[in-house]
């Protein structure tokens, strides 16, 4: 927890404040015409105003570009500057001139959607990154109308500038038609992408680990998608929101972990009552301000109850594939469902579907390096842990060991990417693949503090581990770290071939048919299988005295690198 | 018995003669007819018949006294060879043939003992045992009446046809009675010849079958997968796979059902004519007469009366739906549906429906136990139906995937060699191209013929000296036209070559036998 402090400023009315991203400077909109800026090293203040009076200042924002530091919206267009150190000034770099009815900036897409026109539904955007300004071509968006002589106009808050897996989407509320629009902004085209449909009059956006929640606040409920298939269906059905306090429990389908403000020691429980009161601000990505509970919340997933509430297997394994926040826990319901659907004995075709599904993410992950550096770091330690003690024990503590250590070097290398990422941003926007990297916008600066915080506690984690291995409480705190749910050939057999091979009764053809097919995937994907699947497969054919079949999958080379050795 | 009439068809001394018999039946003076089961040809006189019969059956007897566990194998006549199979205990299958100075009539005795086991493993897979026949019908009537039929449709000889009609027997060509010959030693008759698949395609396949398996519910089915006429997979036993394998390659392959030929092409292709057997098309049409006809008022009279031949010749068909479907085990009187066929697994002794289904290039047997469907053929539809539905998506897959990778009829030619590799544990065998076979020289084809009768006699010799060791065994001959004919055996495999256009010294013959063995043989045969 970090100690609260506290600035003091000159009386006077605030339309909007702001820290700079360096922390030094608060900058405090007083009226349309000035902005009053704070040192807060040295307590000194000095005033910007407009130029001419007939026009006047809509907002503000701090940015990372390198051209300027602050950037003021008006209703004739943008101002940037740049702060002048030794003047104690703000130095006019650039004017963009167009006509502005009102403006939509976040900090994590360095994206600003300036909306003119009679409708407001006229839009130019600017990305000011720290490779720089791109103007955006200006794009009209769909309104429908009610009648013929009764057009709709846009408000600021119909509009959300959303990131989901390093893409940049617009989502536009459409009223009359219920629907909520979505456009994805490329480098020098903006696509519109379809619509989903919204049951409430009013709707927030919010976005937690790539996933897309759509709060029917008239409704009180939640409905979640997830942009990175084609489909537009939701996840599940829609979900109510509930509110979790410390420590965090699994119960619920979504929780709300207050934010360590001031207020921490008020009781949650007095205000169960109201969910989706009307003073409520929801802040992307994922956040929510209410006013008169003088609370800010976080808004959690609660990927189990997630998962539990839907029955296509393959749907939800890929959702939870595609989980990065809570990856251990992802991909500990991962292993459970796999190993569930066999023991269930579910149709060949669906486990056969479920099991690709695991394997071609492992596979990307394998590809684009989140799963390489674990399983590296693994092999550095193979003897430290003594595989006589129950080869299900011993597997488990030696993965999660494997994830804490492969996590930890990840983290130092996402803060690489951090730091250069800006300068990747608008390719990023371009290519679906790059998630990784775009993730990091959540964190940056703003999150900065904290991300230190979780490194501290990594360290942590890895110097305890050397002194005690098993300590339960600590490996959950090792697991945490985990940046991909991915789950490796090896995994596979220990957390879900070997298990449920044990718990099996009767023929144990069923489970050979599931192993076929996992190799099939496996071989598909050209990702290696461990011989002690190979072994297993042996044992279970054998077993079963099918010795016809075992002879063909010799002949036919099928254990390929338990031969090779 | 009033049979005299039907013996004075012919005089002639046949070329070959096929006889099964039991030593249990007819111990009492004239009472020795009773012993006959089968015989062809059927209008030989009695006389000559019990001649045979009764020299084999003196054999025996005398052999046994030495062997009682085996008994004579083979007599080497003058002018004839006899060829002995018992094949179930004291039930004996004797094949005759003639020797001549011609080439053709070059037998190997163990080649010839192939042919009574494949068609006596056949009507067991089909009808069950013939002791249990003559268990149930003590007078005999079912046995001959099964045993007739199915013998002489698996010699192909049974139905009249057109003199012009040459293409639809198996042994008989124009008016020969084919047996193989010393032109055949590059083959393996009982032996299942397989399709090489890459491992992707193996995996493919073997999914393919999980999900066939797992389809047919509860149910425990075996399966079975042909890619052209060559095995790529089965869940059967060796010996269920070699008998299932040999009847698809002879009746269900597309090869056989395009052509509306019978298989064995291969045995046509290279030979030209054996045994002068011009009576059997002129005295077939009267032969029933004398295994019905005599016995007709005893109590398997029903029976004989609706015999299924599952042998006969171009009576499966493909269906609309892919499946293979065939009148010959007649038709429910209910539904006038056509009955499915039921098989007898030598392994798990179940009686199982058989069912066919052919995509392209691919034919997939699958065998459902017949006490698990209920419903009988309607039940069965059922099950048909929702193993198609999960498995046609694979099935599509795994025949494409086959048919990139199959390298053509001589696939698994390899230039410079003519070979034969077989692998006795699994009952695999592979051969050079039957089109390849036939460039090589009689002298090479003689030699080897030889050569493997030599091979032939030595493992048996092993087999009763020191059983569980397992001969090892090397020989490089250089025959008269200065060909290599090389035969090795080692730890249950067998491998036959012939190097002709070869240097004449022997370390280049064992140099190549070597290489190949190094190449296509995981280096089974190499001598380090």
């Amino acid at each position: 927890m970090v100690a609260p402090t506290s600035d003091s400023l000159t009386e006077g009315p605030i339309v909007s404040i702001r820290y700079s991203l360096d922390s030094k400077f608060i900058a405090v909109q007083r009226s349309d015409q000035e902005i009053q800026f704070w040192d807060r090293g040295s307590g000194e203040t000095f005033s910007q105003r407009c130029k001419s009076e007939s026009e006047s200042i809509l907002g503000f924002f701090w940015t990372d570009c390198p051209l300027c530091d602050i950037v003021f919206v008006k209703t004739s267009g943008l101002d940037l500057f740049a702060y002048n150190l030794e003047s104690k000034s703000l130095q006019l770099v650039e004017t963009r001139k167009l006509n502005v009815s009102w403006y939509v900036y976040t900090h994590e897409s360095r994206l600003v959607l300036l909306a003119s026109g009679m409708q407001c539904k006229t839009f130019t955007g600017f990305q000011l990154s720290s490779a720089g300004i791109i103007r955006l071509p200006k794009f009209e968006m769909a309104m429908a109308k009610s009648e013929a002589n009764n057009k709709p106009v846009l408000a600021a808050e119909d509009i959300f500038i959303v990131t989901v897996y390093g893409r940049i989407y617009c989502l536009q509320v459409d009223r009359i038609a219920m629907l909520l629009h979505s456009y994805r902004f490329y480098r020098d085209v903006v696509v519109q992408q379809g619509s989903l449909p919204i049951y409430s009059s009013k709707v927030a956006v919010s976005v937690v680990d790539n996933v897309l929640l759509v709060h029917q606040v008239d409704a009180k409920v939640v409905i979640l998608y997830d942009i990175y298939a084609d489909s537009r269906a939701p996840i599940s059905a829609p979900l109510p929101l509930l509110f979790r306090g410390f420590p965090r429990s699994n119960s619920s389908s979504l929780r709300s972990n207050r934010e360590d403000t001031e207020s921490s020691e008020v009781n949650i429980s007095d205000h169960e009552a109201i969910i989706y009161g009307d003073d409520w601000t929801f802040l992307v990505p994922d956040l929510i301000f209410s006013v008169s509970n003088k609370l800010l919340w976080k808004i959690h997933l609660d990927l189990e109850a997630i998962s539990a509430s839907s029955s296509e297997v393959p749907s939800v394994l890929e959702f939870l594939q595609r989980r990065k926040l809570e990856a251990s826990k992802a991909k500990q319901l991962c292993l459970s469902i796999a190993r569930t659907v066999i023991l269930e004995r579910r149709p060949v075709s669906t486990v056969a579907r479920a099991i690709d599904v695991l394997v071609s993410s492992y596979s990307h992950s394998i590809k684009t390096g989140n799963y390489l550096k674990g399983t590296k770091a693994g092999k550095t330690l193979p003897s430290g842990m003594p595989h006589t003690t129950g080869p299900k024990l011993s597997a488990d503590a030696s993965a999660s060991r494997v994830d804490a250590i492969g996590k930890s070097i990840k983290y130092e290398s996402s803060a690489g990417v951090d730091s250069e990422s800006p300068n990747r941003f608008l390719t990023f926007s371009n290519s679906d693949s790059e998630e990784d990297a775009s993730f990091h916008f959540f964190d940056s600066k703003i999150d900065r503090g904290k991300l230190t915080g979780a490194e501290t506690s990594v360290s942590e984690a890895r110097s305890s581990l050397v002194n005690n291995p098993l300590d339960a409480n600590l490996s959950e705190q090792q697991e945490s770290q985990l940046t991909s749910p991915a789950i490796s050939p090896d995994e596979m057999y220990s957390f879900v071939f070997a298990p449920v091979e044990e718990e099996m009764v009767g023929e144990p053809s069923y489970l050979v048919a599931i192993i076929v097919e996992f190799l099939r995937s496996a071989n598909l994907e050209k990702v290696e299988v461990r011989p002690n699947l190979y072994v297993l497969t042996i044992q279970l054919l054998a077993h079963s005295e099918r010795y016809a079949e075992l002879g063909l999958f010799v002949l036919n080379k099928v254990f390929l690198n338990l031969l090779k050795k | 018995m009033g049979l005299a009439s039907a013996s004075t068809a012919t005089t002639a001394p046949e070329a070959m003669q096929l006889c099964i018999f039991d030593l249990r039946r007819g111990q009492n003076e004239g009472q020795e007819l009773d012993k006959i089961l089968f015989f062809y040809p059927a209008d030989l006189p009695f006389s000559a018949q019990f001649s045979v019969i009764g020299l084999s059956e003196g054999l025996i007897t005398f052999t046994r006294i030495f062997s009682p566990e085996a008994a004579c194998e083979a007599i080497e006549a003058d002018r004839h060879s006899h060829v002995f199979y018992e094949a179930e205990p004291d039930i004996w299958m004797v094949m005759v043939v003639e020797k001549s100075m011609e080439y053709e009539a070059k037998w190997r005795t163990d080649a010839l003992r192939r042919v009574l086991k494949e068609v006596h493993s056949l009507f067991v897979m089909f009808h069950g045992s013939v002791r249990a026949m003559l268990d149930k019908d003590p007078g005999g009537v079912l046995a001959r009446s099964h045993l007739y039929p199915f013998v002489m449709d698996y010699l192909g000889a049974f139905e009249k046809r057109s003199p012009f009609d040459e293409c639809c027997w198996d042994f008989l060509v124009g008016k020969k009675l084919l047996m193989p010959s010393f032109r055949d030693s590059l083959k393996d008759r009982g032996t299942v010849q397989m399709l090489t698949v890459g491992r992707e395609a193996a995996i493919e396949v073997q999914s393919l079958v999980r999900v066939l398996e797992a389809s047919a519910g509860n149910l425990p089915c075996h399966s079975l997968i042909l890619f052209q006429d060559l095995l790529v997979s089965t869940t059967l036993s060796p010996d269920d796979t070699v008998n299932l394998f040999a009847y698809a390659v002879l009746r269900l392959t597309p090869h056989v059902l395009s052509s509306g030929a019978s298989s064995w092409s291969y045995l046509r292709k290279g030979a030209t004519s054996n045994v002068s057997s011009s009576s059997i098309l002129s005295t077939s049409g009267a032969v029933p007469e004398q295994y019905h006809g005599s016995h007709n008022n005893s109590s398997a009279g029903d029976n004989s009366s609706h015999v299924i031949r599952p042998l006969k010749l171009d009576k499966w068909s493909k269906g609309k739906d892919g499946f293979l479907a065939t009148d010959i085990w007649g038709a429910e009187p209910s539904t006038g549906v056509s009955a499915t066929p039921t098989v007898f697994l030598h392994q798990s002794e179940e009686r199982m429906y058989l069912c066919a289904h052919q995509h392209k290039s691919l034919t997939l047997i699958f065998l459902i136990p017949v006490s698990s469907v209920l419903n009988g053929e309607q039940g069965l539809s059922t099950v048909k139906q929702q193993v198609l539905e999960n498995v046609s998506l694979k099935l599509l897959k795994v025949e494409e995937k086959l048919s990139k990778g199959w390298g053509g009829e001589n696939a698994y030619h390899v230039s410079g060699y003519r070979y034969l590799l077989v692998d006795g544990d699994r009952n695999v065998s592979r051969a050079s191209p039957p089109g390849k076979v036939t460039t090589l020289s009689k002298e090479s084809l003689l030699a080897l013929n030889k050569l493997r009768e030599e091979v032939d006699r030595e493992k048996s010799r092993a087999q009763w000296d020191s059983a569980g060791h397992e001969k090892e065994l090397e020989v490089s001959i250089r025959a008269k036209n200065n060909a290599w004919v090389i035969a090795r055996v080692t730890r249950g495999k067998e491998l036959y070559m012939v190097l002709e256009k070869a240097n004449e010294t022997l370390l280049y013959a064992s140099d190549a036998v070597e290489k190949f063995s190094n190449r296509y043989c995981s280096g089974a045969f190499s001598l380090n």
